[in-house]
């Protein structure tokens, strides 16, 4: 019998003209790891709280849904809230206490276990997760990715049969993420834990999940082994764009055969089925702008008298009118750059220039009008206001610049939008103050891959009209598409710069997948434009698989 | 190295309870001195470094005023404005200001050791509910603060004070402060949703604990108690008096007893803290 069966289940929320979900049926059988796709607002989410009734949303809910063929509805109390685990998006406001051992302990102490079973089960978490040495820590000091860990340790403790991710990688950086997806996939594996896990950083989780699950416009349009599911997506490329690179190069080659799923299978695909008589594309040499927009001269940096040195000796020059990425490691200092450069932190030592004028000399606030701002990591704080409409009153420049309408949003709280709305809401936001020289923290965090190509066309606009855009990012696949120049920051400096394929080409390991994939066979290639171009350009092998 | 700071808290609490408690009962000179170099060597002892000009300044207030404002007592040591200035209501000004300060000490050596995770233990024994409720605002508030800097940085540099003035600043502050309880309330949904899902509010709680009693914790309140008792005991038989007239009975056993037992608690932490020193060093020798 399937673990958790849904049968004809739809779902409008009050008010709502179309449902939410529409007629979703299917079984998931007891230890499978389920993944599920769609773009933003196709009712991942509603569906996904369908099935933990603690969460579900009220509305008109028609059809059923059983867990070992018991409806949801029959289950006494209590049942459902212990044997479906349901980890959310954000790791901070997940968490109910102050200190790591009272959170693992938070879910069985509403069981009313008696301690010594307590103490027994988080030991065996505190183990498992490898968070012994964090156990009697307040919650604050830990990393965004290590809170999200504890909000699965913390629902794994109550050793539920089924656990239900919405987007919990989300919030994460590159490296965090996939260490958490790696951690969920070894609890299916070693444990038979069934997963149902909504996701848009589907390079990770399609080559290990068993099925994957698309979801459009509230409709599930396929339920199926990932490689059968990516292969009948031909032609939905707004679909296609959350897919791992190797599928998406399959499909922009409209090739035939077996799809890819992942970067070895990407590189058999491309060795076996391209010729590589010409290994690179022709490089475009942009004309050069020498005057510097932000330049930082042996700047030293410490948040306090006895901590260690944040910024040591960093020399970096943005030159106007570039898109300019910083990339590099957790806590390797490069938010802290940003926020030294717009002025909210000083260096101790060393020199901070903004068109050519020192910081110091920017008095009463004049820095910050019509001269830099500053997007921070969190977009939350940007927002001031109760409707997306009041937030913007006044931004109409930056309206203009935007690709697409953001009226139909004008009446909801900012808050409410997806975090790709979010990112691109602040954005017009702060275009209103017409900045020159414009410093981005983190802007795909949360954005999902259709907003994300969004946001690279407006920065790229953006460029057009002669606006410097330095970013700080985790994303390479961003600032291999969108970057004129890459930098890598490590320890407090940068180590390495270079125009974006000349600096993905000589990282081996920091680069994109893309670069992985087509490493050996062709130089140079780090988008998935240039490895369709160039095996467009050389042809299929004769015989070719 | 099971420290004094290691011990169950509410032995702690106890301990400290009764050895402040017996100097604040007690106006009598030996205790309260023996009672203020046991709270300052705790102090330190427990860790306790910086900050006693508080402690400093409210001891010469109390030392201070009271003869001012008393004027009981036979030994007159002269005359302020047509008020005499007595010994008895000097030295009464002396022990209450020395009183204080021994209690603040004792209370202070208290919260150098105590972490929120034996705080919360101590009130939870009062009420699971209220434990959970410390709990989470002891998440919360620093998490309000952290988060208001942040948005007062956010909009900072994205240019909401466009001027260094005032009314900006305050205008600006208001905005910022009005959408930071939206969030709150905004985040506290996830929080509640999230406490939800894990079965919180389905039945009765039971409750986690992180210390356990131990023959020391027990052994160290009742011998706290026990001696406390003493010192109250001896001090009493004493029935020291400042007014009129300094008095006090003369010395007997219980007296001397009590003195010895009320140094014997007052020295316990710091005798604690030796002993396990010197336990390290001779394990460490023998490594």
């Amino acid at each position: 019998m399937a673990l958790i069966a849904v049968e004809n289940l739809s779902f409008t929320y009050p008010g709502g003209k179309a449902p939410a979900v529409k007629d979703v049926s299917f079984a998931v059988q007891r230890g499978e790891m389920v993944a599920l796709c769609g773009l933003t607002g196709s009712g991942k989410s509603t569906l996904l709280r369908l099935l933990k009734p603690e969460l579900a949303p009220l509305g008109d809910k028609t059809g059923r849904i059983l867990l070992e063929g018991i409806p949801l509805e029959d289950l006494p109390d209590g049942a459902t809230a212990f044997r479906i685990g349901y980890v959310m998006q954000r790791p901070e406001e997940q968490i109910v206490t102050d200190k790591v051992w009272h959170e693992l302990a938070f879910g069985l102490e509403n069981r009313n276990l008696p301690q010594p079973v307590m103490a027994r089960r988080m030991a065996e978490m505190a183990a498992y997760f490898g968070i012994e040495d964090w156990f009697d820590r307040p919650v604050s000091q830990l990393s965004g990715g290590q809170k999200q860990l504890l909000n699965l340790a913390a629902v794994m403790v109550m050793q539920p049969e089924v656990l239900i991710l919405d987007e919990p990688t989300a919030q994460l950086d590159p490296i965090a993420a996939s260490e958490f997806i790696a951690t969920v996939r070894k609890l299916n594996r070693d444990t038979g834990l069934t997963v149902l896990m909504a996701e848009h950083r589907l390079e990770e989780v399609v080559p290990l999940c068993d099925r994957l699950m698309v979801l459009d416009g509230g409709q599930m349009l396929a339920l199926d082994a990932p490689r059968q599911v990516i292969a009948g997506l031909k032609g939905r490329q707004e679909l296609l764009c959350a897919m791992p690179a190797a599928p998406r190069l399959y499909h922009a080659l409209q090739a035939d055969g077996p799809c890819p799923l992942d970067v070895r299978e990407g590189r058999r695909f491309v060795a076996e089925s391209y010729r590589n008589d010409l290994r690179s594309l022709p490089e475009e040499s942009a004309p050069g702008n020498e005057s510097a927009a932000l330049e930082f001269s042996d700047v030293f940096f410490r948040y306090e008298k006895n901590a260690p040195d944040v910024l040591r000796g960093l020399s970096f020059t943005a030159r106007e009118g570039e898109i300019c990425c910083i990339l590099g490691g957790n806590g390797s200092g490069k938010t802290t750059t940003l926020s030294v450069a717009a002025g909210l932190h000083r260096p101790y030592a060393g020199q901070v220039k903004v068109f050519g004028k020192k910081l110091k000399e920017y008095k009463n606030q004049s820095l910050y009008r019509e001269c830099l701002a500053m997007l921070p990591q969190d977009v939350q704080t940007v927002f001031l206001k109760n409707t997306v409409g009041e937030e913007l009153a006044g931004a109409e420049v930056g309206l203009e610049l935007l690709p697409f309408d953001l009226l139909p949003l004008f009446h909801q709280h900012p808050y409410d939008l997806s975090g790709g709305q979010q990112q691109l809401v602040a954005l017009a936001r702060v275009l209103a103050t017409r900045p020159r020289l414009l410093l981005l923290d983190e802007p795909t965090k949360g954005v999902d891959a259709s907003a994300k190509a969004k946001l690279i066309t407006v920065l790229k606009n953006l460029k057009q009209q002669g606006m410097t855009i330095l970013v700080v990012t985790h994303d390479v696949e961003f600032a291999a598409a969108c970057a004129d120049r890459c930098a890598m920051f490590f320890r407090g400096q940068i180590v390495s710069q270079g125009a974006p394929r000349q600096f993905f080409h000589e990282n081996s390991f920091y680069t994109t997948a893309v670069s992985r994939m087509t490493r050996g066979w062709f130089d140079y290639a780090v988008t998935l434009e240039d490895a369709a171009e160039l095996c467009r350009r050389n042809g299929r092998k004769e015989g070719g698989a | 190295m099971r420290s004094f700071a290691d011990r169950n808290p509410v032995a702690l609490a106890v301990y400290f309870l009764a050895t402040a408690g017996v100097a604040m009962l007690c106006m009598e000179p030996v205790i309260l001195s023996i009672s203020l170099a046991g709270a300052l060597l705790t102090f330190f002892v427990l860790g306790g470094r910086r900050g006693h000009g508080f402690a400093l300044g409210l001891f010469l207030a109390t030392a201070l005023i009271n003869p001012l404002v008393s004027h009981n007592g036979r030994t007159v040591l002269f005359v302020l404005n047509h008020s005499p200035i007595t010994l008895e209501a000097l030295l009464y000004g002396l022990a209450a200001g020395g009183m204080l300060l021994a209690a603040l000490y004792w209370l202070r050596g208290f919260s150098a050791i105590m972490t929120s995770d034996k705080l919360l233990y101590l009130f939870g024994g009062l009420s699971p509910k209220l434990a959970l409720v410390l709990s989470m605002a002891l998440r919360y508030v620093p998490l309000l603060g952290r988060q208001g800097r942040k948005v007062h940085q956010a909009q900072l540099a994205l240019g909401l004070y466009r001027e260094d003035n005032l009314v900006d600043g305050l205008r600006g502050g208001a905005r910022e402060f009005s959408i930071l309880t939206t969030w709150a309330l905004e985040n506290g949904i996830v929080t509640a949703d999230s406490m939800s899902a894990r079965g919180y509010g389905l039945g009765p709680r039971s409750r986690f604990f992180l210390f356990s009693w131990r023959t020391g914790d027990v052994l160290l309140a009742v011998i706290s108690l026990a001696l406390a008792g003493l010192a109250l005991a001896g001090a009493q038989s004493r029935r020291f008096a400042f007014y009129p007239q300094l008095s006090a009975a003369p010395m007997t056993a219980l007296s001397v007893l009590g003195y010895a037992a009320y140094a014997v608690l007052a020295l316990l932490p710091a005798i604690f803290q030796l002993k396990e020193a010197i336990r390290w060093r001779l394990l460490q020798s023998k490594i």
